[in-house]
């Protein structure tokens, strides 16, 4: 079994998978509780305009969406600040125009391909050895503000307005967690896909939740979640010759069906 | 009433709040003092919410002035100094993951530094808040299975974790029963008087916490101040503008 990682494109998939699956768990901690899950779908079809960008222009994919998924993000609460719009609204519109964008461009730039496949549902073979550098670059400053700044996101998760009036900024929290949000989901992208990577956010959270316990031992549940789907996902991906994406989101589903059933009976 | 320092928590100045062109609030003008406890009451869709919102700039005034211990509101930065806790308190989302002592945690970001993990001190000050609120044997247990009056407890010993010098309530009662509520004007009455935290709370249920209180201030677009509230009924203008309010804290009265 432990033969696939003899490969080297299987140690850079499972260096950047964890590195992506706890990422992904306490980021996707913070926005659950917040109400704000479908931010991630949006903010991974925007990366997927970076991702066309890159392909068709020949720049580093990954970068790309890295940049535009931080425009985006911005563009989200700039919008949501400034407009009376509906938040689900706003990310509805951009979710879908995003898409458009990002295939008039591949389509105008004769990009439609497997490599363009393997960034929609994730590909255990594509991670190169720059894009596991990326990753642990752009993954490693946002772990340090998700660990930093874990007491204030949680305070405003529970409560904005007393947060607000406690002294935490909370504007200014608020924008640099969307920022985070925005780059861990361009750098999942690889390996799980960008129409997968909601996934791997929310659910494990949303998992957790069904244990009914403390915060930390939310979070660590969550995380031990999305560790474990990752994990056993690129095996899958590995034996089965499947999209990563997709095994990854399968398992971690099972988990929360098995985490619904036990705790409800 | 004895007023330990001449700097007035609140001093308000001719505040007005006008949102699309309706008067919600005009010419109030107010000071609150160490030590004091006010409660403002009012009825619906008269101002009193958007009054404490203002004076936590939650909301911008239309025009007027607040000061906080003397700044300008904008320049205020020691908000662990003030308590606030609203009027959903009691109704926490049932699955959010919080145990009692998680959120009485909360009370002590305020004052944290960056990088600083609890210190002996805030153990110290949240272990303190939850003995004085009696939810000690709670503490382990999930807000979302608490009753209305638990988890009203638990609300205030997050924002006394922060060990302020006043506290800020929006009806703090709503969704908790009669016996809670009586222990609970019982604790805040105890507050003011031993720890000598001020406290401003809107209320609707005047009648049970006349005795204790210092101050009432009627807010309907404009205050009524009232400086002997167990004179309440001759407050002349406060039965002019709640009239069917002043009638039920009579009766109240006679019960007692």
């Amino acid at each position: 079994m432990l033969e696939m990682f003899e490969y080297e494109f299987m140690q850079r998939a499972f260096i950047a998978g964890i590195f992506i699956a706890i990422l992904a768990s306490l980021s996707g901690t913070f926005i659950v509780l917040r109400r704000y899950s479908l931010i991630s779908e949006t903010l991974a079809h925007s990366a997927l305009v970076g991702v066309a960008v890159g392909l068709v222009a020949g720049y580093n994919p990954l970068w790309m969406a890295v940049i535009v998924a931080i425009a985006s993000a911005w563009l989200i609460e700039y919008l949501r600040s400034s407009f009376a719009l509906y938040s689900d609204a706003i990310l509805a519109i951009l979710l879908s125009g995003s898409l458009a964008v990002a295939v008039i461009i591949v389509s105008l730039g004769g990009a439609f391909n497997n490599s363009l496949f393997s960034y929609l549902f994730g590909s255990i073979l594509s991670v190169s050895d720059s894009d596991v550098m990326t990753i642990i670059i752009f993954g490693s400053l946002s772990l340090l503000f998700l660990l930093l700044f874990s007491k204030e996101l949680y305070f405003i998760a529970y409560d904005e307005e007393v947060a607000k009036t406690s002294g935490v900024k909370v504007k200014f929290l608020n924008f640099l967690l969307v920022t985070v949000v925005a780059i861990i989901i361009a750098l999942s992208i690889r390996v799980v896909g960008s129409l997968l990577i909601g996934a791997l956010m929310v659910i494990p959270t949303v998992a957790a939740l069904q244990y009914r316990v403390g915060f930390r031992a939310t979070m660590l549940i969550s995380l031990f979640f999305a560790l474990f789907s990752v994990v056993f996902g690129m095996m899958l991906s590995y034996y089965f010759s499947l999209p990563s994406g997709a095994t990854i989101v399968l398992a971690v589903i099972t988990i929360f069906i098995i985490s619904l059933f036990i705790n409800n009976k | 009433m004895q007023l330990k320092f001449k700097v007035p928590i609140f001093d308000i100045k001719n505040l007005s709040f006008i949102v699309r062109g309706q008067t919600i609030l005009q010419h109030i003008t107010f000071q609150i003092f160490h030590g004091e406890y006010i409660a403002i009451i009012g009825p619906n869709g008269g101002g009193k919410t958007t009054l404490i919102r203002m004076l936590l700039g939650l909301e911008k005034p239309t025009s007027g002035e607040i000061r906080i211990f003397g700044k300008r509101l904008k320049d205020f930065k020691e908000w662990h100094k003030i308590g606030y806790v609203p009027q959903r308190a009691s109704h926490v989302d049932a699955n959010f993951p919080a145990t009692v002592e998680d959120i009485v945690k909360m009370g002590r970001i305020a004052k944290r530094n960056l990088f600083a993990v609890m210190s002996q001190e805030d153990k110290a000050m949240v272990h303190d808040a939850m003995v004085k609120m009696d939810i000690l044997d709670l503490k382990d247990k999930m807000v979302g299975t608490l009753s209305g009056g638990q988890r009203q407890r638990v609300m205030i010993a997050r924002a006394l974790a922060s060990s302020p010098e006043i506290l800020i309530l929006d009806e703090p009662n709503t969704g908790v029963d009669v016996k809670s509520q009586q222990r609970f004007y019982k604790l805040l009455a105890k507050l003011n008087k031993e720890e000598g935290i001020t406290i401003l709370f809107i209320t609707h249920d005047i009648g049970v916490i006349a005795d204790d209180i210092g101050r009432l201030f009627t807010i309907n677009q404009k205050a009524t101040i009232c400086n002997n509230p167990k004179e309440v009924l001759s407050c002349e203008e406060m039965s002019e503008l709640y009239g069917i309010e002043a009638h039920l804290i009579h009766n109240h009265r006679h019960e007692h």
